[in-house]
């Protein structure tokens, strides 16, 4: 019996045309990302990384193309699917004058979850994402890489299936990155897909599929040793540079 | 191609629900609460601008300066036999009255004063005024004059020492003369200054506070990215809305309470009809603005646009909306514009519960209006955040 390949996001010519500057914000796009897959989505800032997530994740309505994530047509399920996706937003999107266990508490019952659902999820993460200590710390008074993790259990609380991580390895110092990466494994391995956009090439070593973006289209696609042979290439980067023919686009 | 696994996406949390909604007015609340800058706003602003409106601009004139020269002599009448002397008694009058400050001089000297802004009227009583009365009484005169340098260029000042002139020889004349007999409607119910005051800042307060209150609130969603997180939750637009409408009102409803304790204890301004109504009422005027501010955070990208609508809005209303000049008296093409703002129907609504005791019966109309704005306001508001997400 075949092995039966399930994609749970997919797109079709994706189009994003913003109504304010008439910027193709995303051309053309087709996705394909299967269950349990670390797919790092990869572009200059202003390739259109953050608005294909707002579209998968619903936020966003398209201008044209299709969507599909677990099968449902986005946006027209979009809350249904929204039950089951995370989103941790490029700028840590939390509320600073509320505390850390207030802000999750606030997304875990924006997502329906009672007080015994919430309990035990929200203490397992605040271990996983070594936090137990600022539970009621006021956000304005963390780090930046603590805003950063409380943006994360935000977007896990309600245990989604899928997760979207905008930038979110981004200016977090090196320890804290091997962690992200250590943790975004064991999410894998519990069959929990992530999407990771980032602007550092090199970051996307560590996914199993790269999709690198360019102008609002996907200029290649594959995991990182298969781009890398067919490129002939040794870093993520001169495989950009070498797509890219030179030109440069300025955002 | 996907395969639907019905079984293990459960349809949850696809209905509207009270609890996401409380969700959002309680953290509304919490914000609001932590926010000591929004605090002060909130309970000092209604206090003072109730002190500025109740008491300064009420349109009660006091201790107006005015010089009074008074020539007057005795004058007894052979036949039929009448003595007249009624000088003293205009100025006694006038003495006792406490909008104006009298002081007693030369006419032409006066009138110096008051070009030069020391008084704003001279009154002058003629040596022959009670020999003209009485003559006016028997027949033999048809008219009797007494002169009022007098400045215009304050009308309210004006109306207030000709008012004080006139009940002077009102009480002069004692029995005689042509009498305007006065009842109070209302319940033949006497105002101060300050019980006409109250109801329209009590309108002018929900209005201004409102507005920056829930721009503010919304607003710093949108700053802080929040906003477009929620809209990849399973939160809908309505819930979202409602939340901000409870939790704002639950600190407009202190609010309120505040400015109605403060006004009915503190003031003694006086509530004449129905005390829930009242509430109801401004509770209703409440959610009405906070859906307009809902509907305006739409146009400002940060919290200091959101601030500059509080002010280019109240000020027109104010001038518009009966505050400062009633809308009868506003020229006739302006007045229908006055129908369009809601301050308005909140002082109809306010004046009428608290002055005139009115109650649904009589305010059905304005309650109407008010009512169609919230759904106006929600409407627009619901539609604007879903055109935001197709931008």
């Amino acid at each position: 019996m075949a092995v039966e390949t399930e994609y749970v996001i997919e797109t079709k010519d994706l189009v994003k045309i913003y109504k304010t500057g008439k910027v193709k914000a995303v051309d053309g796009l087709n996705l394909r990302i299967k269950k349990g897959e670390i797919y790092a989505l990869i572009g200059a800032n202003g390739s259109g990384k953050t608005t294909s997530l707002n579209m998968i994740s619903g936020a966003l309505f398209p201008t044209s193309g299709e969507i599909k994530v677990f099968g449902y047509e986005v946006p027209k399920s979009r809350r249904l699917i929204t039950n089951y996706i995370g989103v941790a937003p490029q700028d840590y999107s939390i509320y600073e004058d509320m505390s850390l266990e207030e802000n999750v508490r606030f997304f875990s019952l924006i997502y329906g979850m009672s007080k015994t659902e919430f309990e035990p999820r929200f203490v397992e993460l605040l271990k996983i994402l070594r936090l137990e200590e600022k539970r009621k710390t006021q956000v304005k008074n963390l780090s930046g890489g603590m805003k950063r993790r409380t943006s994360i259990a935000c977007s896990l609380i309600h245990s989604p299936k899928i997760v979207f991580f905008d930038e979110a390895t981004v200016g977090v110092d090196p320890i804290l990155r091997t962690f992200f990466w250590e943790y975004f494994r064991s999410l894998k391995n519990e069959g929990v897909t992530l999407v990771i956009t980032s602007h550092v090439m090199d970051e996307a070593e560590r996914a199993d599929r790269i999709g690198l973006m360019r102008a609002g289209k996907l200029i290649a696609e594959g995991s990182p040793e298969e781009l890398k042979r067919k490129h002939d290439a040794s870093t993520i980067e001169e495989i950009f540079i070498k797509l890219s023919e030179g030109e440069i686009i300025d955002d | 191609m996907i395969k639907k696994k019905k079984d293990e996406f459960k349809s949850k949390n696809l209905n509207f629900s009270m609890k996401r909604t409380l969700a959002i007015a309680f953290k509304t609340i919490n914000q609001l609460r932590r926010d000591r800058r929004t605090i002060a706003l909130l309970s000092v602003v209604p206090i003072v601008v109730m002190l500025i409106f109740g008491l300064a601009f009420t349109g009660e004139v006091k201790n107006v300066p005015i010089l009074v020269d008074n020539q007057d002599n005795l004058y007894t009448h052979p036949f039929p036999p009448i003595a007249l002397h009624l000088g003293p008694n205009i100025t006694d009058t006038l003495l006792n009255d406490t909008s104006v400050d009298v002081s007693f001089g030369d006419y032409f000297n006066g009138i110096d004063a008051v070009e030069k802004g020391d008084y704003y009227a001279a009154v002058y009583i003629p040596a022959n005024f009670s020999e003209q009365v009485v003559k006016m009484l028997t027949g033999d005169n048809e008219t009797v004059k007494m002169f009022v340098y007098i400045d215009a260029t304050k009308p309210t000042i004006r109306a207030s020492i000709l008012g004080a002139i006139h009940d002077a020889l009102d009480s002069a004349l004692g029995e005689k003369g042509i009498k305007v007999v006065q009842i109070l409607a209302h319940d033949r119910a006497e105002f101060t200054g300050l019980d006409v005051g109250i109801p329209s800042v009590i309108a002018f307060v929900i209005i201004f506070l409102l507005l920056i209150v829930g721009l503010i609130t919304i607003v710093r969603e949108k700053i802080q990215g929040t906003q477009d997180r929620l809209y990849s939750t399973p939160l809908r637009s309505s819930e979202r809305l409602l939340g901000y409408v409870i939790g704002i009102l639950l600190i407009a409803f202190l609010m309120i309470a505040l400015v109605l304790i403060f006004g009915v204890f503190v003031f003694g301004a006086k509530v004449q009809g129905n005390v829930f109504l009242l509430i109801f009422a401004a509770l209703l005027f409440g959610i009405a603005h906070v859906f307009m501010a809902v509907f305006l955070s739409n146009f400002a990208q940060n919290e200091l646009q959101a601030i500059q609508f509080a002010p280019l809005t109240a000020l027109p209303s104010m001038a518009l909306g009966g505050m400062l000049v009633p809308i009868v008296s506003l020229p006739a093409w302006l007045q229908p514009v006055s129908y369009v703002v809601p301050l308005t129907y909140g002082i109809n609504l306010f004046e009428g519960i608290m002055l005139k005791g009115w109650g649904f019966k009589e305010l059905w109309l304005d309650f109407t209006v008010v009512a169609g704005m919230c759904l106006l306001f929600f409407v627009l508001a619901v539609l604007t955040v879903r055109s935001r997400m197709r931008d």
